[in-house]
C-alpha cells in the first residue's frame, strides 16, 4: 500500500512540477524524459537550466529545457546542443558549481553578443576549398546575347 | 667583343668538310694518305687533318670537360676547361682550338691535366654564385656537374666575389649575369645560329660582360635556345622560373606541332602539367634547336581549354552536358539531314588518326565534302600528284643546293629553323638565296627579285635576268610558301613556279634524285590531310552551304557563321575555346598535342607522332575516339576500336603514315608541270606579301599560341622595347643634331669673328 | 627393361591418387551436405550477430547460389579442397572474425562490371 503511496506523491510531483497533465507530455515528448527540479535560471533566450541533486546522480543532475524560439528559429521540436550560450555550457557540463546568475562572467570583447548555432550541415557552414592554382583554366562560352 | 669570326669561320668550315665531304667518291683514296694518327691515352685513333685535339678524344670515346666549346657553333677557346696535356708539350693546350698533329699522345687523366682543369675550376668558382640551391640550372648544370667531377674540394679565395647587373632581355628568357662564367656561347649562338647581333661583350679581365650594350630585346624568334646553349644558369626561363627542377618532371619525347616542320620535343611534366619543351636532337629536321613558339608556347596549352561538352540551349548559350547528351545531338544532326548536305573542315592542329575516322566517318554517311582550312590549289595536278605539295628537297637538303629561290614565303617566321638551316648553309656552304616576295629580314642577304607576280612569270618565260642564274645553278632549289598559295590565283602561282623548278631542273643536269621543287606548309595537319584525300581551302563549302557541318579544330576562321546558312548545325571538335568553338552548336572536347598519340606528316612527308604527355584535361577525350563514338551513335560505327586498328586503317589509306620517321619520296615532276600546264588562270597583280611579316605575327597563329600568356607577354614587350629604341635613338639623333647645329653656330660665329678681326 | 618398369610404376601412380578426405565421389557429396547443413543452420545467427540488412532466406538462398557455382565440380580431391575452404569461412564468420563488409561482399552491391564496349569504355574514361 506504501508503494502504491508513494508512486502516486511521485506522480503528483511530476504533473505539479511540469504545471499539469498538458505540460507533462509536452516535456515527455521534448525531452524524452520526465525530471523536475530546482530552477536554477534561465538565460536571455529563454533557456530554463535546471539542478537536481537529491534524485539524480552525478551527470544527470544539471539539464536544460530549452526555449521554443531562439534566433529567430522555432525551436520547440527542433532542438539543438548548441543552443546553450557559453556561460552556462561550463555550469551545464559541471565545470563549475556556479552558475552565471550569482556568479556573472567577467565582460570579454570577444564573447558574442547573440549566441549562434551551430551551423555545420546547414548551408551556411564552412566548406574547405583549394586555395592552389588552377592548373587547366577552362574556356568560358561567351554570353548568348553578347554575340 | 671577343669574337673570333674569321678564325671561326675558317675552322667550322674545316670541320664541315671533314665531317661531311664534298665528293664521297673521292673520300676513301684522301683518307687512306691523309688521315693522322693520334694517341689518346695510349690508344691509337685515326682522323682527318685538322680535327681537333677535342675532336679526336671524342672520338676515341673519352669525353673532355668543356665550357666554351659547342658542336654546332664556332670555337672560342676562351674558357679553358678543356685544357689536357699532350705528351712532350710544355704547356697543356686548350683540346677544343688546338688541331692534331701526327703521333700526338693526348694524355686525358694525367696529373698534369687533372691540376689544369681542377685549377680553371678554381678560377670559374672564385666569381660564381654558390646559389645552386636557388638556381634554375640546379641539377642540369655543366659547372655544377664538373665541379663536382673535376673540381677541387676547396678553393683559396677569400676575396668578395664579383657581382653583375641583370639585364632585361625581354619576357621568354631571364638572366641572373653574376652567374655567368663569359663563355659566350650565347653570343655566338645569336651571331651565327640566330643571326641577330644583338648579344656581345663588354669589358675585359674580371669586368667583362654579356649583354645588350643598350636596353633591347633579344629580337630573335630562335632566343630560346640560348637557354640550353647556356652552360650555367644565367640564362634561363623565365616562365620557368622557380616552377620545378629536372629530377621532378617526367619527360616525354614528342613532336612540335605549331609549325609545319614537326620540331622534335622533350615535353617534362609534374604532376599532370606540362612544365616546359625542350627540343630534341634531330639531324635532319631541327638539329639541337628549337623556334620560341614552341618552346613557350605550351602555357597556352592551361588556359582556354575546353574541359566537357557544351551543347547550346534553347536561348543559344553555349552549357555544360554530358558526354552521352551531347554526342546524341550530334548522332541526331547527322543522321537527320542527307550526306551530301554534310561537310567538315579540319584544322591546322588535327592528327591523321582522327583525320582518318572524319573521313571515313562522313564517306559512310555518302559526304565527300571533307576540306582543310589551309588552301592549296587543285587545279592542274592539285593535291592527286604528291610531289606538288611536299618539301620535296627535304630541310638538310638544303644544306647541298648552291641556289634557293623563295617564292612568297617569310620562313623566318613560317618555318624558323628551316630558316636557321637556310641561314647555315648560306653561311657555310656558300648558299645564294633569291626571293620573290616582300622584302623582309631573313637574317641574311639575298637577292630581291621584286614583290610583284609579274617576276614570276619572267622567270617563267625565261626572260628575267635572274634566269641565268638559276640556269647556272648546279643544285637549286626552288621553295613556294603556302601563304603565297592562299591567294585566289594559288593555281597560277603554283603553275608558274613550277614552270621554274623545272627549267632549272632541266638546265643543271642535276641527277635523278634531286628535287627542285618545294613547297612549305605553314600547319602541321596539312600534308596529312593531303595525303588522306581531303580537299584543299573551303570553296566547296561556301559554294555549297552544308545543313551540318564539322569543324575538327578549324580555328582560323576560313568558315563564319555568315558563309553558312542560319539553321546549320556546327559541329566543334577541338581542344582550344576559339573562333571554332565560339560558332558551335555543340562543343566537343578534344586532346590537344601533348595530349594523345597522334600522326603528323611534316612539311617534307616525314610522317612522326606525339606521345601522350598529360592526360586530357576533365571531360576531355582522344580526337579519333570522339570520332568512333559519334559513328557508333549515328549508326555507321566505323571498324576500329583501338589506336592500333586506327593506325591500320591508315597504313591502309596511305602506308607512308604509318612508317615513323620516315620520308616517302615523291616524283612525277614532270607530269604535275604538263597538268599545271593546263591552269588557265592569270596572276594576280597584286604583290606577294606573306602573312607573317614582322615578329608581331609570329607569336599568335593557332589557336595554343593565342591563349599563351607568355606569347602575349613577349608580343607586347616586342613592342613596348621596340618603342622605347625608337624614343632611345630619336633622342640620340635629337641630341647629335643640337649638337651639330650648336657646332656649326660655333664654327660660324668664330669665323665671322676671325673675317672681322 | 627397367624404363618400362619405371614407366608401369608411374602410370600406376598417376591412377592412384592419394585422397585428401574423401575416397569416392559419394563420400565427398556427403561432405559438401554436411557443409550445407552446417551453413543452412548458421544463417540466422549469422544475420542478427552482423546486423545484416537482409533476411534469412536471402543468406541461405545466397548460400545455395555459393553451393552451386561449383556443382560441376566432380574430382573428389577438388570438392574437399573446396569444402575445407567452405568450413574455414563457415569458422570465420561463427566467430565473428569477420566483419559486416566481408559478408556484404558476397553479395556484390557495390561492385560495378568493367565496361567491355567501346562506347561505355569511352563514357567511362580517358584510358579506358
Amino acid at each position: 500500500m506504501a508503494e502504491y503511496a508513494n508512486l502516486l506523491r511521485r506522480a503528483w510531483g511530476q504533473i505539479r512540477g511540469h504545471g499539469g497533465v498538458r505540460g507533462l507530455l509536452l516535456q515527455f515528448f521534448r525531452v524524452n524524459d520526465l525530471k523536475t527540479g530546482a530552477l536554477v535560471g534561465v538565460d536571455k533566450y529563454g533557456n530554463k537550466y535546471y539542478e537536481d541533486k537529491k534524485n539524480c546522480f552525478f551527470g544527470r543532475h544539471r539539464w536544460v529545457i530549452y526555449t521554443k524560439e531562439m534566433n529567430g528559429k522555432n525551436t520547440t521540436w527542433e532542438v539543438d546542443g548548441s543552443m546553450v550560450p557559453a556561460e552556462w555550457h561550463r555550469w551545464l557540463h559541471s565545470m563549475t558549481d556556479d552558475p552565471p546568475t550569482t556568479h556573472p562572467p567577467e565582460p570579454k570583447k570577444f564573447f558574442a553578443e547573440v549566441h549562434q548555432f551551430n551551423v555545420s550541415g546547414t548551408p551556411q557552414q564552412y566548406v574547405p576549398y583549394p586555395t592552389t592554382r588552377k592548373k587547366i583554366h577552362e574556356w568560358v562560352p561567351p554570353k548568348a546575347g553578347a554575340q | 667583343m671577343l669574337r673570333l669570326p674569321s678564325v671561326g669561320r675558317t675552322l667550322a668550315g674545316a670541320a664541315k668538310g671533314g665531317l661531311a665531304p664534298a665528293n664521297p667518291v673521292r673520300a676513301p683514296a684522301r683518307a687512306a694518305s691523309n688521315m693522322v694518327e693520334v694517341f689518346v691515352d695510349g690508344k691509337p685513333v685515326e682522323v682527318d687533318p685538322g680535327t681537333t685535339v677535342l675532336q679526336a678524344c671524342e672520338k676515341a670515346g673519352v669525353q673532355i670537360p668543356r665550357f666554351c666549346y659547342h658542336e654546332r657553333l664556332s670555337v672560342a677557346g676562351n674558357c679553358r676547361m678543356c685544357l689536357v696535356e699532350i705528351e712532350k708539350a710544355p704547356k697543356p693546350v686548350a683540346a677544343c682550338a688546338m688541331p692534331v698533329m701526327k703521333g700526338w699522345n693526348i694524355l686525358t687523366n694525367s696529373e698534369k691535366t687533372r691540376k689544369a682543369r681542377e685549377g680553371v675550376m678554381e678560377f670559374l668558382l672564385a666569381n660564381h654564385p654558390l646559389d645552386c640551391p636557388i638556381c634554375d640550372q640546379g641539377g642540369e648544370c655543366d659547372l655544377q656537374d664538373q665541379s663536382m667531377q673535376f673540381g677541387s674540394d676547396r678553393s683559396r679565395f677569400s676575396e668578395g666575389k664579383r657581382a653583375v647587373e641583370d639585364k632585361n632581355i625581354g619576357p621568354l628568357i631571364k638572366t641572373i649575369m653574376t652567374r655567368c662564367i663569359q663563355c659566350t656561347r650565347c653570343v655566338r649562338f645569336a651571331s651565327e645560329i640566330a643571326g641577330v647581333e644583338d648579344l656581345g661583350t663588354t669589358g675585359r679581365g674580371n669586368d667583362l660582360q654579356i649583354g645588350t650594350y643598350v636596353e633591347k630585346m633579344f629580337m630573335s624568334e630562335l632566343s630560346g635556345n640560348v637557354i640550353d646553349v647556356c652552360p650555367v644558369g644565367a640564362l634561363t626561363s623565365k616562365p620557368y622560373a622557380f616552377t620545378a627542377r629536372p629530377w621532378e618532371t617526367r619527360k616525354t619525347e614528342s613532336i612540335d606541332v605549331l609549325d609545319a616542320l614537326g620540331s622534335n620535343i622533350v615535353v617534362s611534366t609534374r604532376g599532370g602539367e606540362v612544365m616546359r619543351v625542350m627540343p630534341r636532337l634531330h639531324e635532319d629536321i631541327n638539329e639541337e634547336w628549337i623556334s620560341d613558339k614552341t618552346r613557350f608556347a605550351y602555357d597556352g596549352l592551361k588556359r582556354q581549354r575546353l574541359t566537357q561538352p557544351l551543347v547550346k540551349d534553347g536561348s543559344g548559350q553555349l552549357t555544360p552536358t554530358s558526354w552521352e547528351e551531347a554526342l546524341t545531338r550530334v548522332a541526331g544532326a547527322l543522321q537527320s539531314v542527307r550526306g551530301s548536305e554534310v561537310a567538315a573542315v579540319a584544322g591546322g592542329m588535327a592528327d591523321a588518326e582522327a583525320l582518318v575516322s572524319l573521313k571515313d566517318l562522313l564517306n559512310r554517311l555518302d559526304s565527300e565534302n571533307l576540306c582543310t582550312e589551309e588552301v592549296f590549289p587543285m587545279a592542274g595536278a592539285g593535291t592527286d600528284l604528291r610531289s606538288n605539295y611536299l618539301l620535296n628537297t627535304r630541310i638538310a637538303g638544303i644544306e647541298e643546293s648552291d641556289l634557293l629561290l623563295l617564292v612568297g614565303t617569310n620562313p623566318r617566321y613560317e618555318a624558323p629553323l628551316f630558316n636557321a638551316r637556310v641561314r647555315k648553309s648560306w653561311l657555310h656552304n656558300e648558299l645564294r638565296v633569291a626571293m620573290v616576295g616582300h622584302q623582309v629580314d631573313l637574317t641574311y642577304t639575298y637577292d630581291h627579285l621584286g614583290e610583284e607576280t609579274s617576276v614570276l612569270k619572267e622567270l617563267a618565260d625565261g626572260t628575267h635576268p635572274f634566269c641565268q642564274v638559276l640556269a647556272a645553278a648546279k643544285r637549286p632549289v626552288v621553295v613556294v610558301g603556302s601563304s603565297a598559295l592562299q591567294r585566289e590565283d594559288g593555281a597560277a602561282i603554283l603553275s608558274a613556279v613550277s614552270t621554274i623548278a623545272q627549267n632549272a631542273r632541266t638546265s643543271s643536269g642535276v641527277e635523278d634524285g634531286w628535287k627542285v621543287l618545294s613547297v612549305l606548309h605553314r600547319v602541321a595537319s596539312q600534308v596529312a590531310a593531303l595525303d588522306l584525300g581531303y580537299r584543299a581551302g573551303v570553296d566547296a563549302i561556301r559554294k555549297n552551304p552544308p545543313k551540318v557541318l564539322f569543324l575538327l579544330g578549324a580555328d582560323a576562321g576560313c568558315i563564319s557563321r555568315a558563309d553558312l546558312p542560319k539553321d546549320c548545325f556546327v559541329i566543334y571538335q577541338g581542344h582550344h575555346g576559339d573562333i571554332g568553338a565560339t560558332m558551335a552548336d555543340v562543343v566537343l572536347p578534344g586532346a590537344a598535342y601533348t595530349e594523345k598519340n597522334g600522326t603528323y606528316v611534316n612539311t617534307e612527308g616525314r610522317s612522326q607522332h606525339t606521345r601522350v604527355a598529360v592526360t586530357p584535361p576533365g571531360m576531355a577525350r582522344d580526337d579519333w575516339k570522339i570520332l568512333r563514338a559519334v559513328s557508333e551513335l549515328a549508326g555507321v560505327t566505323l571498324p576500329y576500336d583501338s589506336l592500333d586498328e586506327v593506325r591500320s586503317r591508315l597504313a591502309e589509306v596511305s602506308p607512308n603514315l604509318v612508317r615513323y620517321d620516315d620520308v616517302e619520296g615523291a616524283n612525277y615532276f614532270k607530269q604535275a608541270v604538263e597538268l599545271a600546264t593546263m591552269v588557265n588562270q592569270d596572276l594576280i597583280a597584286a604583290p606577294l606579301v606573306p602573312p607573317q611579316v614582322s615578329a608581331k605575327d609570329f607569336y599568335m597563329t593557332d589557336s595554343i599560341s593565342r591563349a599563351s600568356q607568355t606569347m602575349a607577354k613577349d608580343l607586347r614587350f616586342a613592342l613596348i622595347v621596340g618603342f622605347k629604341f625608337l624614343l632611345y635613338v630619336s633622342i640620340t639623333a635629337k641630341c647629335v643634331c643640337v649638337c651639330v647645329c650648336v657646332c656649326v653656330d660655333v664654327v660660324s660665329e668664330s669665323c665671322q669673328w676671325l673675317k672681322r678681326s | 627393361m627397367a624404363s618400362a618398369a619405371a614407366t608401369r610404376t608411374a602410370a600406376g601412380a598417376a591412377k592412384i591418387v592419394k585422397p585428401i578426405f574423401s575416397r569416392d565421389v559419394d563420400e565427398a557429396k556427403r561432405r559438401v551436405r554436411e557443409l550445407y547443413r552446417a551453413w543452412y543452420r548458421e544463417i540466422p545467427n549469422t544475420v542478427t550477430m552482423y546486423h545484416l540488412d537482409i533476411t534469412i532466406r536471402q543468406g541461405r538462398d545466397k548460400v545455395r547460389e555459393m553451393f552451386d557455382k561449383n556443382k560441376n565440380v566432380t574430382d573428389p580431391r577438388v570438392i574437399d579442397m573446396l569444402v575445407i575452404k567452405g568450413k574455414i569461412d563457415l569458422q570465420e564468420t561463427i566467430h565473428v572474425w569477420k566483419q559486416r563488409t566481408h559478408l556484404m561482399r558476397y553479395f556484390h552491391e557495390t561492385e560495378e562490371p568493367r565496361a567491355n564496349d567501346f562506347l561505355s569504355k569511352f563514357y567511362k574514361g580517358h584510358d579506358p
